[in-house]
């Protein structure tokens, strides 16, 4: 099974190596996992290859009902084209409909969707990828290698405003035309495509599973990019009808089987209850809901109170209060060190977001990440705090945390501004409406952003702290940092990386760009009714195998 | 964690506030004694309901003057145990209690409740008097002269009115919007509206008495300055409040607000006392136009205007936690009541304490407000 | 009345003149195209790809020609791509030409809503009937349970009647809408289930006792105590009158008077009042339609505010517009019933 899915002789033998230090216990179990399905093993194989059965979900052993149609809970956002989705409420509408080359699951593993398999080369410059034989559309069309080339391709248009999977397909693009570099994207036949890159880079499969990576077909440019009048996909479902802040249904597909067998649920609506939390109560209670696609932390205890079932997942989705370097007086470091040194972070988190998660340690590589290397517990210093602040003559500055109006955001911010008073330094509070917040993300002199999570540590190292990134927005430059990011993207030996990925994290934190308190852990809520639905650490919905009991 | 028990609340409550018992009693034992040369106040006091309005609006005036020796924790400090404990509950480091129990966020909402005080018995009534007399300068004059000037300022009531004002919140916030002279110019106007009334109040009700007339515009003048300066300016002369860009927002905000509903008032009760005979006997007399406005029409319009006065202070408490929705006024930590109800109530299906105290704190004040301004009406014409 | 009625119409249209060019002025400034920029790009667009947006959607082009043009006193233009000369339809979702065409508010085209993605008549349609629907039971709630409440107090000042319901109307209306609809749904939703705190099925055409109580008690308590304490002033106001006193004298019974004398003349106050509640009810009660998820005007209104759709904006001022000067049109025609001798222009 190893060498059917490993064709590549290099990656096998690396993984066979891993799995026997992950055996041992050197490497983490789920470091392993992640690793080896981005290099196209299977999640089988993956947990074949460590000895171990995959985890099956618990009810599995009951037969699913054909039927119902299942009602959840999210804001219907409006719709526009995928490549530059910012919310995953957007994906989760037309995931519905769409699917992925590949997706990311609940186990933190990459499995194959529209893609059978793919395989990489030694130093990670060249992915061949295989497309899944007899996927149709369901305007009848088969889907082959020209769907996929012709979405690379679109990702890879810099050109388009608002297209966040450029920076995801950097390795693929030609600065100068800003599209996909010439010979970067080749179809060999038609269920073969392969892509060169011009430098290593492990985070392109990983990219690839995001929601703007939902793929659409060919047409969708000719058709005025509107999949709402336009609804052609692979996925399981057809969209019935759409309305912005109401309501999107679904129906199970008709025209066309879906490649993955048949959904259990006759259909799907999505719809929006607001962001008012006792409207979604008085809903599960009217019995007009079934689930919710997501219950933000603060709500949490009020959905247990309410009777439903909760679904949790660890993750890499975090939220950062950051300092802009360019601006006084966080163009000292001392400065931005004594914020840090005033603020405990597990204080944060049981204030913050109810306890609703882990303490992170202001460098923003998970646990969960595979490339995770631990560094010294730091401890808050209000003394030491003080007298850095002094130091650098900035005690009596007067610090505005920024933050948007979203319940955790504001807590979060409230609690560092509580915690920093008390060191001592003196903090205004501003809250902006969540649009207008975004106006002047980057710009901020102190501000709060949340990060959602990535599969891959350095993925968020390089979109965010790299020097000269659209997203970074600390406008911290470090050509240390840069380097070594540049050799952990390229992927070394395991035992290299974590000296690398030690050292990464070690110069984040000492740069005190980022008071980064906790890891978030996502929540859902579900009737008693629902089954095999469970919360997805990219806020994805995925109700292909969920099923309703009668 | 050890609480005390719910008798031992009411207990510690009462001693805690203390400094507000005791002004009280001094207040109502010397209105007592005194109470036949106190005239109308002697008679307020001596009636229940004025006696309860008056006990509630001192309560809370005495509460918000000696706050910081009432208040147990720092209203904005925060004691992560203390997270959503019941009332009663007591923190162990310091062995004080939360008398009113924890906030989400792990502070007192007792010293919150009590600190809110201090914001609200400043804000409320004083944005609520801005748009009041912006209200009562521009709606005089549209019923009495009607034709053209109705014309005009009714035009301008209805752009107000049909504005989506939202608009202006989202835009006040904008960053870079608080630099240019917008909000300054728009409070410019505001606070000068005041000025101007009550200027043009004492030089028609007494242009027959020079020194009563200097008197009192001296005063105007005064205390029009003190406030152009310390809310427009931000530059208050004695140093007693600042008031930040922000803060200015809600008092542009309330007049924007409440103006063109309490000029719509006031011109329907000037239209209607218009008609009355006593009006028609002073132009007769040849009394000026802003003479009959001021003093014939005004004190007659004085029943439901009162009224509407006290009930829109409440209302401008409860904007000042709507406005938070849009970023606008206060901080979301602030403990003032509006914006404490505000950020609590989602949370009372699991948590009632944190939103209930400052909701019957308002409900309270606004009670003690309209029962004292009833007991005043019907005290002044018992005679 | 005809030139009446005239002057009252041209009163309208000037009015919405000038509030929409005050509007499109505010939605142009630099910070909301941005912000318009970035709900149709994406969050963390930059600069240069918003501007690229802005210029190629045409925001860039002076401000009296859009607003013109959004009058439908310029043709509307399609996008040209500077490359190839293709023209394609600015919004595909509603139809706009792909050629150039007048097409603006004289032509009846009210535009295309970016935030929503349909025509703005298509969005604000719904939204309007369902907050027609809230005023008209919240009037029909509110308005006679204010009135008696009022009258009753206001005709014995000081009684112990009068105290009480004074009482209980000032602690309604200084509760916020938002703690009172929570303590009603909790009772009445949660524990006892008799009623429905999520009024989704009432927008969707299925309005009933059972989903609609909620919403409409919660405006109608609010509001029910600042009415009931303006009719009560007033009637205090007219009961002390001289007039009032000699019928009294003369020996007419109690109810009498009120009803044929006093109370015409006190519902100057209430009247301008009720008529400023439709005002509120078109756009202050957003906190109430999101609490009970009731999607109504005002809640339309704060999307379109929120995200900077320039043609919803501009449609819901129009809409204000006219209500805002029917309910002065409707006071003023009322005041010179309730008191013959008021003259209005």
């Amino acid at each position: 099974m190893i060498k059917e899915t490993l064709k590549n002789g290099f990656w096998r033998k690396s993984l066979g190596a891993w799995a026997a230090e992950a055996r041992e216990g050197s490497i983490d179990r789920r470091e392993f996992l992640a690793l080896a399905t981005i290099f196209g093993a299977s999640t089988a194989t993956a947990y074949g290859m460590l000895g171990l059965a995959v985890p099956t979900p618990a009810h599995a052993d009951e037969t699913p009902r054909k039927g119902g149609v299942l009602r959840v809970g999210m804001f219907v956002k409006d719709q526009k084209d995928p490549r530059s989705y910012d919310w995953p409420e957007m994906g989760n509408v037309a995931r519905q409909f769409l699917d992925s080359l590949v997706t990311y699951t609940r186990e933190y593993t990459f499995e194959p969707a529209l893609l059978e398999k793919w395989d990489v080369n030694a130093d990670a410059t060249e992915y061949v990828l295989h497309v899944r034989p007899g996927v149709t559309w369901n305007n009848g069309d088969a889907f082959t290698a020209d769907d996929v080339v012709f979405n690379i391709n679109r990702w890879c248009d810099q050109s388009v405003a608002g297209n966040s999977m450029a920076a995801r397909m950097a390795a693929l693009i030609d600065p100068a035309t800003k599209k996909a570099r010439e010979g970067a994207i080749t179809k060999v036949d038609d269920h073969t495509v392969k892509l060169s890159l011009k430098k290593p880079d492990i985070t392109i499969i990983p990219g690839m599973t995001d929601y703007p990576g939902l793929v659409v077909h060919r047409d969708f440019e000719k058709d005025g990019k509107d999949l709402v009048k336009h609804p052609i996909g692979t996925g399981a479902f057809e969209l019935v009808s759409f309305e912005v802040g109401k309501k999107a249904a679904f129906k199970r597909r008709t025209n066309g089987k879906w490649w993955g067998g048949e959904s259990h649920l006759d259909g799907v609506e999505f719809i929006d209850y607001g962001p008012d939390i006792s409207a979604t109560v008085s809903a599960f209670e009217s019995n007009e809901l079934d689930c919710t696609m997501k219950t933000d932390a603060g709500y949490v205890a009020i959905m247990d109170k309410a009777g439903l079932i909760r679904s949790d997942v660890r993750t890499s989705a975090t939220i950062v209060a950051r300092t802009n370097v360019k601006q006084k007086p966080y163009d000292d470091q001392r400065v931005r060190n004594a914020l840090q040194m005033a603020v405990d972070n597990a204080t944060i988190l049981s204030l913050g977001v109810d306890g609703h998660g882990t303490v992170a340690e202001n460098f923003h590589v998970a646990p969960i990440h595979p490339e995770y290397a631990e560094l010294p517990k730091k401890s808050r210093d209000i003394a030491g705090a003080k007298k850095l602040m002094t130091e650098a003559g900035q005690i009596d500055h007067e610090h505005e945390l920024i933050t948007s109006d979203e319940e955790w955001y504001k807590n979060t911010g409230d609690a560092i501004a509580a915690q920093l008073r008390e060191a001592g330094f003196k903090v205004k509070r501003t809250v902006l409406p969540g649009s207008t917040f975004w106006n002047d993300w980057t710009k901020y002199p102190y501000s709060m952003t949340d990060w959602n999570m990535r599969p891959l540590g350095v993925q968020v190292l390089a979109l965010a702290y790299r020097t000269g990134e659209a997203w970074n927005e600390t406008a911290y430059s470090n050509p240390e940092f840069d380097a070594k990011l540049e050799k952990a993207l390229a992927m070394p030996d395991p035992k290299d990386r974590k000296v690398i990925m030690k050292d990464l994290e070690q110069i984040l934190q000492d740069s005190g760009i980022i008071i980064q308190p906790y890891w978030l852990t996502l929540y859902n809520h579900r009737t008693a009714a629902v089954m095999n639905y469970g919360m997805h650490p990219l806020y994805e919905t995925h109700l292909e195998r969920v099923w309703l009991k009668a | 964690m050890q609480f005390l028990s719910p008798g031992q609340i009411v207990v510690r409550s009462f001693v805690q506030l203390w400094p507000v018992w005791a002004s009280l009693a001094v207040v109502f034992g010397l209105s007592v004694v005194y109470r036949r040369k106190l005239g109308l106040f002697g008679q307020v006091v001596e009636s229940a309901t004025g006696f309860a309005g008056l006990l509630l609006v001192l309560f809370w005036l005495f509460a918000a003057v000696f706050g910081r020796r009432i208040e147990l924790f720092d209203p904005l400090s925060q004691i992560a145990r203390m997270q959503n404990t019941a009332p009663g509950a007591i923190d162990p480091h310091s062995g004080l209690p939360y008398l009113f129990g924890g906030d989400k966020l792990a502070r007192d909402v007792f010293g919150r409740v009590i600190a809110g005080a201090r914001i609200v018995l400043i804000i409320a009534p004083l944005a609520t008097m801005l748009a009041l007399s912006v209200g009562i300068s521009l709606g005089l004059p549209a019923g009495y002269f009607g034709r053209r000037v109705d014309a005009v300022l009714s035009f301008l009531a209805n752009l107000v009115l049909a504005f989506p004002i939202i608009l202006l919140f989202y835009l006040l916030v904008s960053p870079g919007i608080l630099e240019t002279p917008i909000p300054y110019t728009l409070a410019g106007v505001f606070f000068a509206v005041p000025i101007v009334l009550f200027g043009v109040l004492f030089v028609s009700g007494y242009r027959t008495q020079p020194t009563q007339l200097a008197l009192r515009l001296a005063l105007t003048l005064l205390v029009g300055a003190w406030l152009f300066a310390t809310f427009v300016f931000n530059a208050d002369p004695f140093g007693i409040l600042k008031v930040s860009p922000s803060t200015l927002n809600i008092f542009i905000a309330v007049a924007l607000a409440s103006g063109p509903g309490i000029f719509r008032i006031v011109r329907s009760l000037t239209l209607d006392i218009k008609t009355r005979e006593y009006v028609l006997a002073a132009q007769t007399r040849g009394e000026s136009a802003w003479y009959i406005m001021l003093w014939e029409i005004l004190p007659n319009a004085r029943g439901p205007l009162i009224v509407d006065a006290c009930l829109r202070i409440g209302y401008t408490t409860i904007l000042l936690g709507a406005l938070g929705y849009f970023g606008l006024g206060m901080p979301p930590e602030s403990p003032d009541w509006g914006t404490m109800i505000k950020e609590s109530s989602p949370f009372m299906r699991i948590f009632w304490h944190p939103a209930l105290a400052p909701a019957l704190a308002m409900m309270s004040f606004v009670l003690g407000l309209n029962l004292l301004a009833d007991a005043i009406r019907e005290q002044s014409l018992r005679d | 009345m005809g030139s009446f009625l005239a002057r009252r119409l041209g009163q309208m249209l000037l009015t919405m003149l000038f509030l929409t060019l005050g509007v499109f002025y505010l939605v142009n400034l630099e910070p909301n195209l941005r912000k318009l920029a970035i709900s149709q790009t994406e969050m963390h667009a930059t600069d240069q790809e918003l501007e690229s947006w802005l210029q190629k959607n045409g925001y860039r082009k002076p401000f009296l020609v859009r607003y013109a043009t959004w009058l439908g006193l310029w043709p509307k233009l399609p996008n040209v791509d500077p490359a190839t000369g293709a023209a394609t339809a600015r919004f595909s979702w509603c139809d706009e030409p792909a050629a150039p065409k007048f097409s603006g508010v004289v032509e009846g085209d009210f535009g295309c809503s970016t935030k929503f993605k349909v025509r703005v008549v298509e969005k604000l349609g719904p939204a309007l009937e369902a907050t027609g629907l809230l005023m008209f039971w919240v009037m029909v709630v509110m308005i006679p349970v204010a009135l008696v409440v009022g009258v009753v107090s206001g005709m014995r000042e000081g009684s112990r009647t009068d105290r009480t319901l004074s009482v209980i109307s000032i602690a309604t209306t200084s509760t916020p809408e938002y703690v009172s609809g929570v303590v009603l749904t909790i009772i009445f939703a949660t524990w006892l289930g008799w009623l429905n705190g999520s009024a989704a099925s009432a927008t969707e055409g299925h309005l009933s006792f059972y989903n609609f109580t909620l919403p409409v008690v919660t405006v109608s308590i609010y509001g029910m105590g600042y009415v009931a304490r303006m009719t009560r002033a007033s009637m205090i106001e007219v009961m002390s009158a001289q007039y009032i006193r000699t019928a009294r004298l003369k020996g007419l019974s109690f109810t009498a008077i009120v009803l044929k004398h006093a109370l015409r003349n006190a519902l100057i106050a209430p009247f301008t009042v009720i008529m400023l509640l439709f005002p509120w009810l078109l756009t202050g009660v957003v906190i109430v339609e999101v609490m009970f998820r009731y999607q109504g005007f005002g809640q339309t209104l704060v999307d379109a505010a929120g995200n900077n759709d320039i043609d919803l904006l501009l449609a819901c001022s129009i809409v204000s517009v006219a209500l805002v000067l029917a309910t002065q049109l409707i006071s003023d025609v009322g005041y010179a019933w309730l008191n013959p001798r008021i003259r209005v222009h």
